[in-house]
């Protein structure tokens, strides 16, 4: 018996490390390059381990951004144009996922509370519609948004793009507040009605105060789907005013000619930070999150 | 306070759908901007001859769907994105059935690896293509140092210039950033399949193999059908990895539906087409949601 066991566990973690070789190997060896200078990257075999750490990839972002065009890295090549606006499209996706949690969040709680708590006519209509907004490929969505936004001068605004990535964002978030609604005993709530408070008063002085895990969670999953979005990204920006992290890191990446290798992966391991950081830190709840979201439906 | 306060209060107050209406109006508003008016517009602007360039817009009724089905680029390009899903949804389903029976089983350090697991999840779309274009790099990628280094290959090979190689690794990077989540989801499935079926399995003397096979699979069928429906409709919808991977190539050998409404609608301002090809790839996915649907269903009643 102690021998088979042993065996199940030799088996467990030998699978176990093939596993987090396949999925993780790729993504260290993205932050290793990024810390190697450009002459070890071109090394074969490959230096797995940067040494010296270089710093320099990060330094043309950062200083790139500074210093404008006058940059000079140490390869001789002054720093290119999509290095120099990397930080702002950094920053502009910051606000557009920051943005789109607050507000899809706020939207979603009071789309949500009817739904977890009231019955009406068309109740089932109205979820039934929102979970099908999210099959609409956004291929075809895009077409008619794009020639709105071009009409209305809404194009190369990140107003434009916080606005139609809600519409991705939304269904989700009112699917997992309902739920999560549902959870709260509806005695608290009868008390405050008996002492007179109104739907809209209970919502805000008591539901929304004790919901307050549920709507973190849900606002950290709505910045993950919306961080990462490229498609009206891509087609919405005009300029640097309003460039995505996703947006210039595909420029990079498709870009030919004279590059730095290492200042593109830089540019990718900078994009992966904030959701990579989200999804250690809040696992737990992201895993529940997106269980309920996806099993019930 | 008795019940009839109560009542009084509640007959004071609008009726529950009314409410219902208010509470959601910024939501539906929402909704209503970015997905209803626009599903519309596509509509009637794939029923129109719709060029940017071009001043005169006429209406072509649905000769702009009938050129697309006669267009041996559209039945190309339908078939490379059916080639890519079910690829992509084979290898999604298969690793993740065996990664969720690891994470399924009781031994320290799995919640590390949960969590490590994650990480290809959090990555965005163009990222992870970034990522594999730098793995794959003709001279400087890791893969042709370690395939070479392995004995596999003679000498470096460009992955993303020749078919099929290009194809298998779009497949292979789709999958690696898909596979995480359709195991969490397939993990809360086998959480629902009961011990003790097994334990009696495994006293009439059945295999660790054996009881996958007879227990674990047909218990889990829902929620592998649940899986393949959501994977199936979005790698149809695949866009991001292919425009930063490949670009549709070499030739048009990855150009998949999505690449070809990209190149038809931004790149030759076919607005026109671009919004009949739109609809449909909409119109194919909506098929498939109900076909499996009813599938799950009729599996369900058995």
């Amino acid at each position: 018996m102690k021998r088979n066991k042993l065996k199940r566990y030799i088996l467990i973690y030998l699978a176990s490390a093939v596993f987090l070789t396949v999925f993780i190997g790729p993504f260290l060896w993205l932050v290793s390059s990024s810390f190697q200078m450009e002459n070890q990257l071109f090394k074969v075999p490959p230096v797995w381990f940067p040494n010296p750490v270089s710093t320099e990839s990060y330094r043309e972002i950062f200083m790139g951004a500074i210093y404008d065009e006058s940059y000079v890295s140490v390869y001789g090549k002054s720093s290119s144009y999509q290095a120099r606006i990397y930080l702002r499209s950094f920053l502009n996706s910051l606000i557009i996922a920051l943005s789109v949690s607050f507000f899809s969040v706020l939207f979603g709680a009071y789309a949500a509370y009817p739904i977890a708590r009231m019955d009406f006519k068309g109740k089932y209509f109205l979820l039934f519609s929102i979970l099908v907004v999210r099959l609409v490929p956004a291929l075809a969505l895009a077409i008619p948004i794009v020639l709105f936004a071009k009409k209305m001068g809404m194009n190369d605004r990140l107003i434009t793009l916080i606005f139609i990535n809600m519409s991705f964002v939304l269904p989700y978030v009112i699917w997992l507040l309902q739920a999560y609604f549902k959870t709260i005993p509806s005695e608290l709530e009868d008390a405050g009605r008996i002492d007179g408070c109104s739907r809209f008063q209970v919502l805000n002085k008591i539901i929304l105060p004790l919901s307050l895990p549920g709507l973190v969670t849900t606002g950290i999953l709505a910045f993950l789907l919306s961080w990462g979005e490229f498609l009206f990204a891509l087609l919405i920006t005009e300029t640097e005013k309003s460039f995505t992290s996703t947006v210039v890191a595909a420029m990079f990446a498709t870009m030919v000619g004279d590059i730095n290798y290492v200042t593109i992966i830089a540019a990718g391991v900078l994009a992966v930070i904030p959701p990579v950081l989200f999804a250690l830190f809040f696992q737990k709840y992201i895993m529940s999150g997106l269980l309920s979201g996806a099993v019930k439906n | 306070m008795s019940r009839s306060t109560m009542i009084i209060l509640k007959n004071k107050e609008i009726s529950p759908g009314k409410l219902a209406l208010i509470f959601s109006a910024p939501a539906l508003f929402v909704l209503t901007v970015t997905v209803l008016i626009p599903i519309i517009y596509a509509v009637y602007l794939s029923l129109y001859r719709y060029k940017l360039k071009r001043a005169k817009k006429p209406f072509v009724g649905l000769q702009n769907y009938e050129k697309i089905l006669t267009d041996e680029k559209f039945w190309d390009s339908l078939t490379t994105s059916l080639i890519f899903a079910v690829s992509v949804v084979g290898v999604i389903i298969t690793v993740s059935f065996f990664l969720a029976l690891l994470l399924d089983q009781d031994f320290p350090g799995r919640g590390w690896l949960r969590a490590l697991l994650l990480i290809p999840w959090a990555i965005p779309d163009v990222v992870n293509a970034l990522l594999w274009k730098w793995l794959l790099h003709p001279t400087f990628g890791v893969m042709n140092a370690l395939f070479s280094m392995g004995g596999l290959i003679d000498e470096y090979v460009a992955w993303l210039s020749s078919m099929p190689s290009a194809m298998i690794w779009v497949v292979i990077a789709y999958s690696w950033k898909n596979i995480p989540l359709a195991t969490l989801l397939i993990l809360a499935g086998l959480q629902t399949v009961s011990k003790t079926l097994h334990e009696a399995a495994m006293v009439e003397g059945a295999s660790a193999w054996q009881r996958t096979l007879n227990i674990t699979l047909p218990l889990l069928r829902p929620t592998l059908t649940v899986v393949l429906i959501f994977e199936t409709i979005f790698a149809l919808k695949v866009f991001d990895l292919i425009y930063v991977l490949t670009s549709g190539g070499p030739g048009r050998s990855t150009a998949v539906l999505g690449w070809s409404i990209y190149i038809n609608t931004f790149k030759k301002l076919d607005f026109g087409s671009g919004s009949a090809l739109a609809m449909i790839l909409g119109l194919i996915t909506l098929f498939l949601a109900i076909f499996f649907y009813s599938f799950l269903d009729r599996g369900e009643r058995q």
